[in-house]
Parts: structure tokens; sequence; C-alpha cells
């Protein structure tokens, strides 16, 4: 199939999956991984190479909006909590999926990492729904749990640099660039944003890009995953767009409607249904090896810091998927794990992203959800 | 009196005005209470992105918000007091917990014939009609 083809199809199939998502009020991502998925195992699609560009892209891009949504006043706020509880959230299913990665499924040490790493994550905009819709995210347990997941999901991002880097000389210009952005973006931002933004042509998104394609290049020749500094350039800009929302607006839409779509079926077009099927009881061993340890090392402290909301804060710390997707498609992008391991990964997270949601809202649910959302009149 | 609290449960749609125009109507016969629940539905399921959620929240509260104002207004040119209040989540669930909370004694909701939904899942005001602790009224 030419690439004008595969194109037309992943065109046909993103629309098919928002009209979808606003019908059924599933989130659009999971329903692009879905698309991908049907589509590249029904009609046998290889990935093309400018998708898997532009997907790299979205998945950094994707990063920096994460970075982005990371409130830092209530981080600090609720330090304690958010450090204990979320870095144990990272650590526990960190090291236990990666041992048993390596020493029960037989994965070498750099693929045990991979597997550890993804599934070691919290989703931050399912926990955020889920707050949102009981009325928690406005209660101390529910910025707690919000603050938990910001920690868990920088922790994430900074084992994607650092575990994966094999420095080369480039990796100091990596790093002066790294620090030359975090630094000097939000310094710039008001300024040129003042000047040039606000306009059709967009060019403070522009600005962004150029920061991100910067960062990706200089870590690509460093050998390194810019992962980290970008989450960071997103951490640090979180304050400006706070006060400009309508900036993060603009930028929200260009990245949800071309970017983040084709990042989701790149990753739904990579999983094997084969590969799955053939492997259902190492898939069940590795869900199970992301729940445990997130019950294990979670509740104890939730039980001390959101009480008496601990087993839903652990449910909630339990999801996982956009971080999850990112660190899979880096190791299989990188050539560290197969296809095979590629599809396990990806549907335990995904499973993650529904069963601990779906059994938390039914059955352990607080009694924040009779406060109203908000009285108008 | 036939009714002393009566929740009417509204989303902007047409079935959900004819419902409103009929709860007015009541409540003005019966001088019963008159609450409008304005039912925001759930937010994006296992979202990818906080945006995602985020933008989906404000163009729903953008609504609401719209929507509580126009049901003010009509209620106060009907000369009948009206309280509205703005919920998110899973309708019927919704309707029926908050009608058990206010003490409602009748509950009034239109239908809006979804025919694949209605036979597939069955609809909201089905649901509502099953679970209600109170008298429904449903609006067609």
């Amino acid at each position: 199939m030419s690439d004008i083809a595969v194109a037309a199809v992943l065109a046909a199939t993103i629309l098919v999956a928002s009209t979808v998502s606003i019908e059924i009020g599933l989130s659009v991502a999971l329903i692009e991984l879905f698309g991908g998925f049907v589509v590249g195992n029904a009609f046998s699609i290889d990935v093309p190479s400018w998708l898997s560009f532009v997907g790299s892209f979205a998945g950094i891009v994707l990063t920096f909006l994460a970075g982005a949504e990371v409130d830092v006043p209530q981080l600090r706020r609720e330090w304690k909590a958010s450090l204990s509880i979320g870095l144990v959230s990272f650590g526990a299913p960190f090291v236990l999926v990666g041992l048993l990665c390596y020493f029960g499924l037989g994965w070498n040490h750099r693929q045990a990492e991979i597997g550890g790493l993804a599934l070691s994550t919290t989703s931050l905009a399912v926990v955020y729904a889920v707050l949102v819709e009981t009325g928690l995210s406005r209660e101390l347990v529910g910025k707690r749990i919000m603050s938990a997941t910001f920690v868990t999901d920088i922790a994430t991002v900074a084992g994607l640099t650092i575990l994966f880097v094999k420095p080369t000389i480039w990796i100091v210009p990596f790093a002066a660039a790294s620090i030359g952005a975090i630094v000097g973006l939000p310094l710039a931002a008001p300024s040129f944003f003042g000047r040039y933004g606000d306009r059709v042509i967009e060019p403070e998104i522009k600005l962004v890009f150029a920061v991100l394609f910067l960062l990706m290049w200089l870590g690509g020749r460093a050998n390194s995953q810019a992962a980290l500094p970008v989450f960071v350039l997103g951490l640090v800009m979180s304050g400006h767009y706070e006060r400009h929302r309508k900036e993060q607006e603009r930028m929200r839409v260009v990245a949800f409607a071309f970017l983040t779509p084709f990042f989701f079926l790149k990753g739904g077009m990579n999983v094997s249904a084969h590969a799955l099927w053939a492997n259902l009881g190492v898939l069940a061993l590795l869900f199970v090896g992301k729940m445990l340890p997130k019950f294990g090392g979670v509740y104890p402290l939730a039980r001390r810091f959101t009480a008496p909301h601990a087993t839903f804060t652990t449910l909630l710390m339990s999801t996982g998927l956009t971080f999850g997707t990112i660190t899979s498609l880096y190791g299989l992008n990188a050539g560290i794990i197969d296809r095979t391991k590629f599809s396990l990964l990806i549907a335990v997270v995904v499973l993650s992203a529904i069963v601990p949601t779906a059994i938390a809202q039914r059955f352990f649910q607080p009694r924040a959800a009779l406060t109203p959302e908000g009285a108008v009149a | 009196m036939p009714f002393e609290r009566i929740v009417v449960a509204i989303d902007g749609s047409e079935p959900s005005d004819r419902a409103l125009a009929k709860a007015l109507e009541l409540a003005a016969l019966t001088r019963a209470k008159l609450v409008a629940l304005a039912v925001e539905g759930p937010l994006p399921a296992y979202a990818a992105t906080v945006g995602e959620v985020e933008e989906v929240k404000r163009e729903k509260d953008a609504f609401f918000g719209a929507l509580a104002d126009r049901v003010r207004r009509e209620a106060q040119a009907a000369g009948v007091p009206i309280e509205v209040e703005l919920r998110a989540g899973h309708a019927a669930e919704l309707i029926v917990r908050y009608a058990d909370e206010r003490g409602a004694d009748l509950i009034v909701l239109g239908h809006r014939g979804h025919f694949l939904r209605d036979h597939l899942l069955g609809s909201t005001a089905d649901r509502v009609s099953e679970h209600a602790s109170c008298p429904v009224m449903i609006v067609r």
C-alpha cells in the first residue's frame, strides 16, 4: 500500500475514532489505539516511516503537555504525601515487574527495565477524570492523589531518560540545550508570546515545537531520550499556561487534531493479535505483576495519607495509559523489545487503564460523589 | 397536596425542554417546590491526557451554565420559583440518587427515544423509572 493510501486509511480511522469517542463517551486515545490495532492486524499494514516520525514527535508533545498539566503549587503543598505515595507507586511495580520479566520471563535486563517502566506508571488523565466526576478534585484527598500521580509521572520520565542513556560527547550540548530551554523559555515566553502570540499563524506553538525538535535531535545524538527535559520544560511552562488558557487550548487543538492520533494509531498498529493470543498467560502474569506491587506498596501509605479512601486511592494509582504507551513505543523504536513484548505491554497498559478504574468507580466511589459539582442557583 | 417536591431532569434537549414545561405546569398547579437537576453526563472515560478531560469539562460547564440561566428565566416567566443544580456523572444513577437525597415525591424527565441505544442499554428514563423510590413522569 502506498504512503498516501495508508494516510487515507489512517485519516478515516482517526475520524471514526473521534466520532465514536463522542458517541460512547470513551477517550479518543483508547479508541485510536484500538483502531490502530484493527487496521494493523486486519490489513497487515506496516507502520510507514512518516508515521513513525510523526508518532515519535507526538509522544514528545504528549510528554510536554503532561508536564504542563502539573499543578506545581499543589505539588509543593502536598509534597510529603505526594513523594511517598508517588515514589512507591513508581518504585514497587518497577522493581517487581522488572524482576518478573528478567527472572520469570527470560527478558534481558534492558527489556526488563522497559517492562518495569511501562508498568510502573499512573495515568494522570484517568485519575483526574475520576476525581472531577466524584467531586474529590476539590478535596484534600483528591489533591493528594493528583500530586502523587505527578510524582509517579516524573519518576517514569526520569527513568526513561536516565536508564537508557549511553552518553556520547553530544550529551554536553544536549544538557546545555535542555537547561537553556528550561530556564529560557519561561523567561522568554511573556515577551515573545506577547509580541507574536494570539495569531492564526501561531508563532508561539512553532517556538515550542522548534525547541522540542531541537531537544529530540540532541537527545538522539547523545544516545539519550528527550523525555525528562521535555517533561520538565512543560512543568516550568505550566504557570504560563495557567495564566494564558487560550494558548494552552490552541496547543491542545494542534496536538489532539493532528499529532496524538498518529501516536496512538502507531501504538495500536504495532500490537499483534496473534502475539497476544499466543501469550495470554504472560499477559495475565504481567497484569498481576503491575497490580500486586501497587497494592502492596501504595495501600499502606494511602491508609495514612488518604484515609478513609485507601482502596480507592490504590486503585487509581494502579491505572496507566499514556506514559506506559510512550515507554513501550520507545522500547520498540529503539529495538530494545520486539513486537510480541510490545503487544503484551500495551495490552497490560490498556487493561490497567480500564480495570482498576472500573472497580474503583463501581465499588469504592467515595461519598464525595454526593456533593454537588456546582450549584448554579 | 399531591406533590410537595418535584425534581425535573434537564440536559438541554427537546424532550428535556418538554419535561421542564410539564414540570413548571405541575409545580404551578400544586405549588410544589421545583428543583431542576442538570446532569452533565460523564467525562471521557480512560482519557490519555488531562487536556481532553479539561476541554470537555469546560465545554460542558459553559453549555450547562447557559442552560441553567435559560431554565431560571423560563421559570420566572411562569411564576414558579425554581432551584437549578448542576452535577456530573451518569444520568440515571444521579437522578435517582439526587431525588432520594432531596426527598422528592415526583421525578419528571423527557424521553429521547434513541432506538439503538435504548434497545441495547435501556434508556435513562427506563432506568430511572425502574430504580426510583418515588413516582416518575416520563414526558414524550
